[in-house]
């Protein structure tokens, strides 16, 4: 095989989760209007307040524009074109009860992707929720956390069995107008999951959502919200992957986590959407909102991600520190290749005293694609001795790529320290030329060199994402040197 | 109310293009860079806090006053001899209030062939070299820019240095820009050419003060431009009055082989902004912009930077650094710019600030944008105060509080002058840094 072949066999074929499942869908119009908001409303069997919620949320949106300070150039979606709710035909109109309930070729869906939903194969101490386009198929091991107190269940589940925990924190880290696609997720928001770990509590096992894309014309609005109360601790994981198809996707979702005194939630993503192909065709638009909120003292709120899929990213975890002594930090890495374009980055927002946070920015870019950092550290009059430390590195693999750094240091406070390095650099030829002469191959080196580079990072990820996070970095840039 | 603020600002430089007029007719070169400048102006939108480049400082102090055309007030010149130069006693150009002073100016100890003088004498006289360098350099890096359209508009006097191939000149170049009292606010548009051919060399210190603490607007405008191995150190001090506007643009063009060194000290007035640009014209080059802000009370110091590295082989450097008290403002935003293509580019940029006060702000953005793979650029950023530790080493050698905090601040400051060449430059830096970090610690034990 010559050496283009076999990039190509590695770049192109790469995406192994591109495959469609048919299943019926329930009919359901295009295009986004009041009546489709109380469509919604209505097939999800919501109460007033949600509705209301939705409605005021799309009165904003409608007067917002699509911001276009991001590094990346894309069509803007036709939001008219949009099917924004798409469930498959239920058996007899219920949700599954059982997985025996649930349909075949979903369950096998999830087994392909490596997700198997019965409990006994499962890994042991992860729990799924698994979403499939907008609802939530199945939530494993409910009875089990239920003994802990622990709520996992989809966000609809949440609103009808929790509504008073919902109508709380629900919009009050991320408003329903808080920017374009926060509040058309706010107006048209489906299936997330709702984590609730009670006060003194720690999660017994992992959570984890796995979303999946499936039908073509839809886009993915999930709506995600974890609350921690007073000393209680939460590790949450969530994957992401959808078929290949020639049009563009939008997922627009929200997440929103709230951790009070004492309280610790850990987040990670490996975000794996499709990315389109060489040319630069079809791939997710990720334009995601998350923001975690760390109310109480000594709270703390971990962002772990690793982003490789789709076509444009364009997101920024945040954490705003109110809590005397809370800590944020932000763990990433974000790989593009082909004419994937990726603008992500942290917030980091010290309000309380003695806040500290900490950024560890990776960002890998081949082909010809554009990798965006773009951080705000903002310390406020009043966070006495504040910290921040940041450290964003980039690489660059081949010449038509592109590195971009944009962080933002805002300080009102001189007791407060803020800390900020980046370098841009690229795989050493030596580097490459000393593990070559040790017997590796030029493959095997890339990879061995990336993932020293990546490596305070993806030691933050849980086990089994370590290892998948390892994997998926060595393939995304297999053959991208030479 | 609103609506009319507004308009204030759209309009504010096109009112003042009504003082053009008295300029014109003396060479029809400078009246044609003119005539173009004023359209600049006419076609170019005033830039608001909307933009990303502006958002973090108001020109509201700017556009709500009126001014006067400097060249037209009648002052009182009081002796400013003490802003002399040793080095430079033969080697002077001299501007009040943006007018150039013959009687205060000299250059009899620069060699004859290079060609040194007032802008608005060399244009009386087809200058051909002033014409081929005039507005070159400017316009190329500040296409969009009002501000420099309007120093444009209102090009009259300023420096013009050009130095022959091959030649050294060993005596810097003292440019010294008076700023009088005067009853009315002023605004001036002083403009420096520096033009180095070939394997030259030149030491420029471009001076900025003001006597006394009115208010007026100075909108300077340099163009530097660096011929194959020439080697330009450029020196510029801003002490304007303490109610001045000091906006500055440098555009900065390096050919191969050629090193261009910029310091800029930043002292003086409410509201200053500078934004030297840096770009590559060969392979093979290098250049230095530090940077050196000392401010306090109400003062606000805005910076942004563009290093534009567009051919391989580059080494660059930039050290920016900020002591801020009271409830001064200090803005930082350097871009560092690697073009596809541009490979081996090695490119350093650190923004240090030492925040004071409680009330003071940073705001800092180092930027990088790299299109090119095979290059190592690194930035950094920090904001903090005095190390405990260092302070309580001090200590225990015996030195005092205020005495050592006087000693780190001044080291911190220090790092970005030694590398001065002009002794006298330094010394007075030196003291301008003792100056300030005095009157910190004097208001400071005060409070």
């Amino acid at each position: 095989m010559s050496e283009t072949e076999a990039l190509e066999s590695m770049v192109g074929g790469e995406y192994k989760y591109g495959f469609t499942t048919d299943v019926e869908y329930e009919d359901f119009p295009k295009g986004i209007n009041e009546d489709i908001i109380r469509e919604i409303s209505r097939r999800k069997d919501e109460p007033e307040w949600v509705l209301e919620f939705r409605l005021e949320a799309f009165e904003k949106w409608k007067q917002m524009e699509e911001p276009d300070w991001p590094n990346v150039e894309y069509e803007k979606p036709n939001f008219d074109e949009i099917q924004y709710y798409s469930s498959t035909k239920k058996k007899d109109g219920k949700k599954p009860e059982s997985l025996d309930e649930v349909d075949d070729q979903i369950l096998e869906t999830y087994e392909k992707l490596g997700i198997p939903l019965e409990e006994q194969k499962q890994l042991q101490g992860v729990a799924v929720d698994a979403v499939f386009d907008s609802e939530s198929i199945f939530t494993t091991f409910k009875e089990k956390l239920a003994e802990a107190g622990v709520i996992f269940c989809s966000i609809s589940e949440a609103i009808q069995d929790h509504p008073e925990l919902v109508k709380e924190y629900m919009g009050s880290v991320v408003p329903k107008g808080d920017n374009f696609y926060a509040a058309l997720n706010s107006a048209v928001f489906s299936d997330g999951s709702f984590v609730y770990v009670p006060e003194d509590t720690v999660c017994p096992m992992d959570l984890s959502t796995y979303f999946r894309i499936n039908n073509m014309q839809s886009g993915q609005f999930e709506r995600t919200l974890i609350i921690c109360e007073d000393n209680s601790h939460v590790s949450y994981l969530e994957g992401c992957t959808a078929p290949m198809y020639q049009e563009n996707q939008l997922h627009a979702a929200v997440v929103e986590l709230v951790a009070l005194e004492d309280a610790e939630i850990k987040y990670s993503t490996i975000q794996n959407w499709y990315s389109g192909d060489e040319e630069g065709q079809g791939g997710i638009f990720n334009f995601v909102t998350k923001r975690g909120h760390c109310r109480g003292d000594n709270s703390k709120i971990s962002w772990t991600q690793v982003e490789t899929g789709s076509a444009i990213t364009w997101k920024y975890p945040s954490v705003i520190m109110q809590g005397d002594g809370s800590i944020g930090e932000f763990f990433s890495v974000a790989v593009t290749n082909n004419r994937q374009q990726a603008d992500t980055g942290t917030k980091m927002i010290h309000v309380g005293k003695d806040t500290k946070s900490t950024i560890i920015s990776k960002g890998i870019s081949a082909g010809e694609s554009d990798n965006s950092y773009r951080g705000l550290v903002k310390i406020s009059p009043r966070a006495e001795n504040a910290q921040n430390y940041s450290v964003c590195d980039s690489m660059l693999i081949g010449q038509t790529c592109g590195a971009h750094t944009f962080p933002y240091i805002e300080s009102a406070n001189p007791t407060a320290k803020v800390e900020h390095e980046a370098s841009t650099s690229r795989v050493g030829e030596d580097q490459i030329f000393y593990l070559q002469q040790r017997g590796m191959d030029e493959d095997d080196a890339i990879s061995l060199i990336v993932n020293g580079f990546c490596k305070e990072v993806l030691q933050e990820l849980p086990m089994e994402f370590a290892v998948e996070a390892d994997k998926l970095l060595g393939i995304k840039l297999e053959g991208s040197v030479g | 109310m609103a609506k009319v603020k507004q308009k204030k600002e759209r309009t504010f430089l096109q009112d003042l293009l009504n003082f053009q007029g008295s300029l014109n007719g003396k060479s029809q070169f400078l009246d044609k860079v003119r005539l173009k400048g004023a359209e600049g102006v006419r076609n170019t939108p005033f830039p608001t806090k909307k933009l990303e480049d502006w958002k973090y400082i108001s020109l509201r102090d700017l556009y709500r006053d009126s001014y006067e055309l400097a060249s037209e007030l009648d002052v009182e010149v009081p002796d400013f001899s003490e802003h002399y130069l040793p080095e430079s006693e033969q080697s002077r150009l001299v501007f009040i209030n943006g007018s150039y002073s013959e009687a205060h100016s000299t250059t009899e100890a620069l060699p004859d062939d290079v060609t040194i003088g007032n802008i608005a004498q060399l244009a009386a006289e087809d200058n051909e070299l002033l014409k081929e360098h005039l507005n070159t350099y400017a316009q190329n890096n500040f296409e969009d820019d009002v501000f420099t359209a309007f120093n444009s508009a209102f090009l009259k006097d300023g420096a013009f240095i050009h130095v022959p191939e091959g030649k050294t000149v060993d005596t810097p170049i003292h440019l010294l820009n008076i700023q009088t009292d005067a009853e009315e606010h002023y605004f001036a548009t002083p403009r420096t050419v520096i033009a180095a051919e070939q394997d030259s060399e030149v030491t420029v210190i471009e001076d900025h003060i003001g006597l006394a603490d009115n208010k007026y607007f100075n909108l300077p405008v340099v163009e530097v431009n660096l011929e194959e191995g020439a080697h330009v150190k450029h020196t510029k001090i801003q002490r304007d009055s303490r109610k001045a506007i000091h906006i500055a643009r440098t555009a900065a063009f390096v050919a191969k082989h050629a090193d261009y060194e910029s310091y800029t000290i930043t002292r003086g007035a409410k509201l200053s902004r500078n934004e030297p640009r840096i770009s590559q014209r060969d392979e093979e080059v290098e250049f230095t912009v530090d940077g050196l802000v000392l401010i306090d009370g109400d003062q606000v110091s805005d910076t942004h930077s563009v290093m534009d590295h567009r051919f391989s082989h580059a080494e660059s450097h930039q050290l920016h650094k900020c002591v801020i008290n009271g409830k001064a403002h200090s803005v930082f935003n350097g871009k560092i710019f690697v073009q596809r293509d541009a490979q081996k580019i090695d490119s350093f940029q650190e923004n240090r600030n030492l925040l004071l006060s409680r009330k003071g702000l940073v705001n800092t953005k180092p930027q990088l944008e790299i299109f090119a793979d095979d290059v190592v650029c690194t930035h950094g950023a920090t904001v903090g105060q005095l190390e405990q530790d260092e302070l309580f080493y001090l200590k225990s050698r015996g030195l005092n509080e205020q005495q050592a905090r006087e000693l780190l601040i001044y080291a911190f400051a220090l790092e970005t002058i030694e590398n001065i060449s002009v002794d006298s430059v330094q010394e007075l830096l030196a003291e301008e840094v003792r100056n300030f970090t005095k009157r910190q610690l004097d208001s400071e034990l005060a409070v």
